[in-house]
């Protein structure tokens, strides 16, 4: 089969709106919109059209293999050569090319600084940039969007460096998520340095920062690069020794800043506050400059985060290369379940195809144990030539530093052919610019699929981004409405820099760095009411009238911004055990090391399984040995959640009602699946006993009335289980719409308690189940994963009625028999008539579009 | 807020009391008994408890421009003050002013603090100050019973440091000092300029470390200064137990604290006396080898090598440890080959040859030696087999480690590749001849 393109100009880039490319016979979704926003997304990187940026030596190593449209022509063709074709492909869309619009060089910049930017062929800005500098020039905080590539460094560097220029005690923090991103932003201003007679410093300070380099870093630093854990650890409680750059500290960046959100972001709003608070001790008040990627919301999340007014840059002057975007639905191969083909042997298949036409390739999976599945097919299909090193890589997060540095470089010069990842090098890490990316699944949020499709964009041809769906319902819903995710930015980032646990742990971190004054304020609480918490807690003690920490311990030690505790678990592999030494091979974080390295879990390094032999929880270790078993493991997890406290609560058709508030939520690694590799069987299970979690957070619940379930004309197993597949289709939709990782939302049911409150009995649903006892009025619940709440469930609880209507229009829309793992949840695991029941439930709760009278509401607002 | 947030409050992590290390332990409990239970914990316990402290401990109450703190004086006799020669003053501050030697201008400090990590939210609670007065030693205590007094006592300790501007401390320069630095720009004032700042925790490791194994303090007061401390409390405590006084008033365990703070100065100034004493130009004359080692190290690394040297021999004399005596020749015979004297760098190569880092440089020394100076690249030859084999029997017995192995095997494989064309070469010169 032969397919042919046609329908638009290639490479016109006058055109202005993304064409759709019609494909004689295909499934035909993707009319062009006329949407303007499409333009604020389609440039998307293309690393080597902002040529002015990029050191020649750099051009001089990458590759030059472009895609053509024949490639693709021909990839798309080999891909579908065996499946229905409208079933598949359900978007192939034309990004084109875009050209860049100039602006001149501000008159305002010191003549050495535009000289330097001249030897690096910039000699006029593109708009964006020249808007957020003019802004920055004038003392406004300010927040640039734009894609990654765009040139967004110069839009802080220029003005900061002018800074420098004209008064060299000017001094100038950015903040990084990571530490490799700051690593990566060195090499551009050691570049501009030297172009200046190294008139400035600049320095990383980080974990790695060696003892004897920190004290001159402190000193002669004009420019610190640096991520937000550093800043909470190594510098804020250590600000005497940083006199000089807090003294005259005028910048803060922000990089990334879409990163900061949910906990981290909450987090980093306090440390921001303890920033500002130290920065006011040494009489500055620094401005702030902030990039993010592409969301609906920047300018209210810079708001949030630094607590003053904000400028927001939204235009985009940056050119773009041709890109074609493609939407990948593995066939179905089984109605009646739902079953799709296993989606990461498709995005194999396409990865193969892309590799077989030499074309570099970068592929995005969701999870360590997907890249390391996906690293094994691959390297298996492209075996190292003799002599030669593996052309096919892993890389993500627990690998060593130096085996990442090796496949960055790798990457960059060409030797590696392809790479396979995690979202760690979906931010801006410097391995050049590839020919075509392949994500596994769907990124999680548009923002990041943006990035990671940004990943690939060459000067010459056309660059090729393909995304495979999962049968999980956000893919589904992502790969059936390209509308909905080539329009403009629906997501919204949120944080909760108020949520108590994390405001305490950043107040006793501020009493530490400087006593606290009864006058003060910390965020939106009562500081003196909880100072005299910390003082009974025996952390603070009142002398003078201010709060002073009364611990020998360093409180910013024992908290971590990332996750709930700071610790992450080794993993030592011991398969020598008498003659070979223990290695150490890698590392997991806490909150996924339950769920990767329990007991008999199978883990996955760079495509070699192991077992867990032992895990050691005390400390932090997991004993592995080598196997080769055809079969993964699969955590199960059991909860029970308890509502404490109602914060708001209405009645809305259904009857039915939606209501937030704290809730208690108990949860247990129960056992664990062993699945069978390519065929995805269920091979086996096993039991686990670890402890029991239990955490206090928000949550957000829809309870259905009595009157609605009893008034279905289904069986009780039946009504109790399309309950579920309501809720499982729930679950994916707030994720989209808050663009929070699925482990950041837990769902489960509950039966409403006759009263809210503390002290109420909870039934268990699992005891329910199997006594055939239905839930009188069930409680589907979604709450934030993370102790004390992020800010999901007040979000959700207003925007109640879009998550009903978008998950009836998931399930509606799905194409299976009766349920499946893409709408309400694998039929098997629920029953035959889920579905039906799910959107019987819908139709009543989307019924009439007016709310119902608040009901037993406390603090109501509305 | 009201009730709804007391709940809250209460099942908040952050909130929940720290664990506590030692508060189990038998020190806390004996030093918590001073006081009655019931009458802790309030403002006016605490004021109590001050008072109590003050009275205890005979200290008065001392007011400046920024407020209050309690300062307790009190003389030591039996201290005779050192006169520090220069040479011993150049090994120890060689970039300190020539008045250094002037100990009128000498204070000898030493703090207590709320924690041991440092950071800002660490504090002084407790500095400890002396210097040499009438034939003994005078100290001078300056204590905040609570927070607030920080400013008054730092401000007495500027004035003292006025008056005598040359700090003298154990270990100060990285931990009582920055601190101190980072209390004055805490409260926005300059830290005090110090003429110089004399630390012996190094020379005190240089010089005791190999023999002591640790340089504690106490341990250098017990061995090398033959004093017993006696009852003492453990040093870890300290913070606990001041904390514990200013959330509850409990004055009494304070005391041992005070106690602790002077037998610490004045072991310092006993120690600095001895320090000076084997550092000054009449070489200190000391039976231990060891010292004599250490001050030879102390020379070297100044590079005072003449009396390095001279001092190296001595304590080669005397019967030093295996290793230390191996570490010894191996630095003379270094020292000697600098100065030319390569019959005595022979010998002393001769003599430390093994399976050791200093032996492995003591075979490569030799063969260099007889490679370029004596001539004589058979000899040479010899010697690099003799390593090999040593390094063979070494690894097989598993008496080196692997990394060395590798490394120190290959330096000599290569040395013995060239030798080897060398010696192949002379044996032909020789035979055209």
């Amino acid at each position: 089969m032969t397919i042919r393109l046609a329908g638009t100009s290639w490479g016109d880039s006058q055109q202005s709106s993304p064409a759709s490319i019609h494909v004689p016979g295909f499934y035909n979704s993707n009319v062009a919109p006329e949407h303007s926003e499409v333009l604020g997304l389609s440039e998307e990187k293309a690393n080597s059209f902002a040529e002015s940026n990029m050191a020649p030596s750099q051009q001089a190593l990458a590759p030059r293999f472009g895609t053509t449209i024949e490639t693709v022509q021909e990839i798309l063709g080999a891909l579908v050569s065996r499946y229905r074709t409208d079933e598949v492909l359900t978007c192939v869309r034309q990004i084109p090319a875009r050209e860049a619009v100039f602006r001149p060089m501000p008159a305002w910049v010191r003549g050495e600084l535009s000289e330097a930017y001249r030897a690096k062929g910039i000699r006029k800005l593109y708009s964006h940039q020249a808007a957020t500098v003019e802004l920055v020039h004038k003392g406004t905080n300010v927040v640039v969007v734009t894609p990654t590539a765009s040139g967004k460094t110069l839009s802080y560097n220029l003005p900061v460096l002018n800074a420098v220029l004209e008064n060299p005690d000017t001094r100038a923090l950015y903040l990084f998520p990571t530490k490799a991103l700051a690593q990566d932003q060195l090499a551009e201003l050691h570049d501009l340095a030297t172009r200046l007679d190294d008139c400035f410093g600049v320095f990383t300070y980080d974990g790695d920062t060696p003892n004897d380099a920190r004290k001159a870093i402190r000193e002669r630093g004009h420019i610190v690069l640096t991520n937000p854990d550093m800043l909470h650890t190594g510098i804020l409680p250590h600000h005497t020794k940083w006199m000089r750059l807090f003294e005259n500290l005028r910048y803060i960046v922000l990089d990334e800043l879409h990163t900061y959100r949910g906990v981290f972001g909450s987090h980093l709003a306090n440390v921001l506050r303890r920033l500002r608070r130290v920065a006011r001790f040494y009489g500055s008040d620094p401005q702030f400059i902030c990039c993010s990627a592409t969301i609906a919301n920047p300018g209210e999340l810079a708001v949030q985060l630094i607590e003053s007014e904000v400028e927001v840059v939204e235009e985009n002057g940056a050119p773009a290369g041709e890109k074609l975007f493609v939407f990948y639905n593995p066939p179905m191969v089984n109605r009646n379940l739902g079953i799709r083909r296993s989606y990461i042997n498709e995005a194999t298949r396409v990865a193969k195809e892309l590799l077989a036409r030499k074309l570099q390739t970068i592929v995005f999976a969701n999870s360590r144990l997907h890249t390391e599945v996906l690293l094994t097919y691959l390297q298996q299909a492209n075996p190292p030539k003799p002599g030669q090193s593996e052309p096919i890589r892993g890389y993500r997060g627990g690998y060593l530093p130096g085996e990442r540095r090796e496949i960055e470089r790798g990457l960059r010069e060409g030797q590696i052919r392809g790479v396979v990842t995690t979202n760690a090098l979906e931010l801006g890490i410097d391995i050049g610019s590839l020919d075509a990316c392949v994500m596994a699944g769907y990124a999680g949020s548009i923002a990041s699929t943006w990035q990671r499709a940004g990943r690939a964009g060459r000067r010459n041809g056309t660059s090729c981004a393909v995304f495979v769906a999962s049968s999980a319902p956000l893919d589904q819903f992502i790969v059936q409405h390209p509308d909905y995710f080539f329009g403009s930015s629906p997501e919204h980032a949120h944080i909760q820099p108020d949520n108590l646990e994390i405001l305490v742990n950043h107040l006793k971190c501020a009493a530490f760095e400087l006593p606290l004054s009864p006058d003060e304020r910390f965020g939106n609480v009562e500081l003196p009411e909880l100072c005299e918490r910390l003082v009974d807690a025996g952390f603070l003690q009142r002398s003078g009238g201010n709060w002073h920490w009364v611990q020998e311990g360093y409180p910013a030690d024992t908290i971590s911004l990332r996750s709930v505790t700071s610790d992450n678990f080794v993993i030592i592999d011991v398969t020598g055990d008498d003659d070979g030494e223990p290695e150490v091979i890698g590392e997991v974080d806490f909150s996924s090391a339950l769920t990767t390295v329990h007991p008999k879990a199978i883990y996955i390094h760079q495509g070699q399984q192991y077992h867990v032999e032992r895990l050691d929880f005390g400390q932090r270790k997991a004993y592995v040995k080598r196997v080769n078993v055809d079969y993964f493991t699969d955590a199960i997890r059991y909860t029970q959640v308890r509502v404490l406290e109602i914060a708001e609560e209405q009645s809305i058709p259904g009857p039915a009602a939606r209501a937030h508030g704290d809730v208690l939520v108990r949860s247990q690694l129960v056992g664990f699946k062993k699945i069978k590799f390519f065929t995805n069987e269920n091979v086996g299970s096993g039991k686990l006993e670890l402890p029991e979690n239990e955490m206090h957070t928000t949550a957000f619940w829809v309870t259905l009335g009595h009157e609605l379930l009893a008034g279905l004309p289904f069986t009780l197993s039946e009504r109790q289980n399309g309950t579920f597949g309501l809720l499982y289709a729930l679950g994916s939709m707030a994720t989209l719409l808050l663009m929070c990782d699925r482990r950041d939302l837990g769902t489960a049911v509950g039966e409403r308690p006759p009263s809210a409150g503390t002290g109420v009995e909870w039934h268990e649903f699992a005891t329910a189940a199997d006594t055939e006892k239905e839930f009188f009025e069930p409680n589907l619940y979604l709450y934030d994963a993370y102790p004390g709440g992020i800010g999901f469930s007040e979000p959700l609880y207003r925007v109640c009625h879009v998550l009903l209507t978008r998950a009836r229009e998931l399930i509606a829309a799905c194409s299976c028999a009766n349920g499946c793992p893409s709408c309400v949840g694998p039929a098997s695991d629920t029953s035959e008539r889920s579905k039906e029941v799910a959107l019987a439930i819908l139709g009543y709760l989307c019924s009439a579009e007016s709310g119902g009278a608040p009901n037993k509401a406390i603090g109501y607002s509305n | 807020m009201g009730s709804t947030t007391t709940d809250r409050f209460a099942r908040l992590k952050a909130l929940q009391p720290p664990r506590t290390l030692f508060s189990s332990g038998p020190e806390s409990k004996a030093a918590r008994t001073g006081v009655e239970e019931e009458s802790l914990g309030s403002a006016s316990s605490i004021a109590i408890g001050a008072e109590r402290l003050a009275l205890i401990l005979g200290a008065s109450v001392k007011r400046n421009l920024h407020g209050e703190h309690l300062s307790l004086h009190c003389w030591h006799g039996g201290h005779a003050p050192c006169a520090p020669d220069g040479a011993a003053l150049r090994l120890l501050a060689p970039d300190a002013p020539e008045d250094v030697a002037d100990i009128q201008q000498w204070l000898f400090l030493d703090t207590e603090t709320t924690g041991l990590a440092g950071g800002t939210g660490t504090y002084p609670f407790l500095v400890g100050l002396a210097w040499w007065e009438g034939g003994g030693l005078e100290v001078q205590q300056l204590f905040m019973r609570e927070y607030s007094e920080e400013r008054s006592l730092l401000a007495a300790l500027a004035e003292r440091l006025a008056e005598r501007p040359v700090l003298v401390t154990f270990n100060g320069k990285s931990f009582d000092w920055p601190l101190l630095e980072t209390r004055y720009r805490m409260t926005r004032t300059a830290p005090p300029l110090l003429r110089a700042h004399l630390d012996f925790l190094h020379p005190a490791r240089n010089l005791w470390r190999l023999r002591l194994g640790s340089v504690r303090l106490s341990q250098l007061e017990r061995h090398v200064l033959g004093w017993d401390r006696g009852a003492d409390v453990v040093s870890e405590l300290i913070p606990r137990i001041y904390l514990d006084f200013v959330r509850s008033g409990r004055a009494d365990p304070l005391v041992p604290v005070f106690q602790h703070n002077q037998m610490d100065l004045r072991g310092l100034a006993g120690l600095a006396g001895r320090i000076l004493a084997l550092l000054g130009d009449e070489g200190a004359p000391s039976e231990d080898g060891l010292e004599v080692y250490g001050v030879s190290r102390i020379c070297e690394r100044r590079g005072e090598v003449k009396r390095a040297r001279k001092l190296y021999e001595q304590s080669l004399v005397s019967a030093l440890p295996f290793e230390t005596d191996r570490a010894a020749r191996t630095a003379l015979a270094r020292l000697a080959k600098r100065d030319g004297d390569l019959a005595r760098a022979r010998e002393l190569w001769e003599s430390t040859m093994g399976n050791s880092k200093e032996g492995y440089e003591a075979y490569e020394q030799l063969a260099i030696y007889y490679e370029h100076e004596a001539r004589e690249p058979r000899q040479a030859l010899a010697i690099a087999r003799e390593a090999l084999a040593q390094l063979r029997r070494a690894t097989q017995g598993g008496t080196i480690a692997a990394s060395a192995y590798r490394r120190t095997n290959a330096r000599f494989q290569h040395r013995l590749l060239r030798l080897e064309r060398k010696a192949g070469r002379t044996l032909l010169d020789a035979l055209d001849a």
